[in-house]
């Protein structure tokens, strides 16, 4: 079936011609502007409850006390992250310095300057030197094997005797070539 | 004619200058809301709900082309939403008399000079089994005699869509016509 046949066609012009009449504008203009000024008059309500919750922060003195609380307020947190940037600094500086002595440091209290190294994340303050987490760990093994292989080697020698002698003639060579030195 | 100044006017607050353009908007938006509902009241209730939103948003307008659109799209969706409210309460279904009458007024030709209340009484019988989109889509179009793109801004479907709901609703509307009258 053709949508558009001479019936259909008919219709729609008796439909188009037809515009809908409106009779009342009048009554339309004044719900509208009554809609309008209701609207309006919710608003100023709105806004006299908001003065009245809010109103005080208008007051002069009330404004210039809330400028100075706020103020110090700020000062005491920017010195308070100074004192903390400060401590985390001195914590970084004691957590890993290779310099001989603190490898002697027992294995478990390493690992705990790790894990400080882990948190704080900072570089090394001077004298030191900063590596990573997994250089650190390869660093810790490492100790670890020189140190069973150092007790291994002090066994060997403590149950040959020939040896311990050797080694006891070698070390006092040592020490006479550094004293001459 | 609705012009950007009038509207510029009503952005500062003016009730008169509004009012002028309540008086301009009413009938356009009225015979939009009017022939998709089919009901007076209704299309009453919407067309100042329309223009208390337009008072509201009256700052997002920038041109007189884009406020009518606009306004048709505010209808539009106002019409649907009381479309949706009503589908609670079924439609009549006329009986031949009635469509008999139909008939016979529509046989007068364009010079019939239909009622608000027969030419709601046609459209909600011959648009009774369409979807509110089909239904939009085949009043902007066909009785509105919008253009496609006009019909897109209005009601945001594409013109594949647009295409098909008229389609549709043409040859539903064509079945009707070619049956009871």
């Amino acid at each position: 079936m053709k949508p558009e046949s001479e019936k259909y066609n008919k219709v729609l012009n008796v439909l188009r011609k037809s515009k809908p009449v409106l009779s009342s504008t009048e009554d339309i203009e004044r719900e509208v502007i009554k809609k309008i000024s209701e609207v309006h008059q919710s608003d100023v309500v709105l806004s006299d409850i908001i003065d009245f919750l809010f109103g005080w922060v208008y007051i002069g003195w009330v404004r210039r006390s809330l400028i100075a609380a706020s103020i110090v307020l700020v000062l005491i947190f920017i010195y308070q992250q100074g004192i903390i940037l400060k401590q985390i600094n001195s914590l970084s500086s004691q957590t890993i310095i290779i310099d001989g002595e603190n490898l002697n440091t027992p294995s478990d209290m390493i690992e705990k300057r790790l894990m400080m190294y882990k948190i704080d994340g900072r570089r090394f303050s001077s004298k030191s030197i900063t590596i990573s987490a997994k250089q650190m760990e390869q660093l810790l093994e490492s100790v670890n094997e020189m140190q069973v292989q150092y007790k291994d080697l002090l066994n060997l020698i403590e149950e040959d005797p020939e040896l311990k002698k050797l080694v006891e003639k070698k070390l006092i060579e040592n020490t006479r070539i550094k004293i001459k030195l | 004619m609705i012009d950007i100044k009038l509207i510029e006017e009503c952005r500062g607050g003016n009730l008169n200058n509004f009012r002028k353009l309540v008086g301009l908007t009413s009938p356009f938006a009225y015979s939009v809301a009017f022939r998709m509902l089919g009901d007076e009241e209704q299309a009453k209730d919407v067309v100042q709900e329309t223009l208390v939103t337009i008072w509201q948003k009256l700052k997002k307008i920038k041109s007189a082309e884009g406020y009518k659109t606009w306004i048709y799209r505010i209808v539009v969706n106002k019409c649907y939403d009381q479309m949706r409210k009503r589908k609670r309460n079924p439609e009549f279904v006329a009986d031949e008399q009635t469509w008999a009458d139909i008939s016979n007024r529509i046989s007068e030709g364009p010079s019939a000079d239909l009622e608000n209340k027969e030419t709601a009484q046609i459209i909600s019988l011959l648009t009774n089994r369409l979807s509110p989109k089909q239904k939009a889509v085949f009043i902007l179009s066909d009785i509105e005699e919008m253009t496609s793109d006009e019909i897109s801004g209005i009601t945001g479907m594409s013109s594949t869509a647009i295409k098909a709901n008229l389609h549709y609703a043409r040859k539903n509307i064509s079945e009707m016509v070619e049956r009871y009258l």
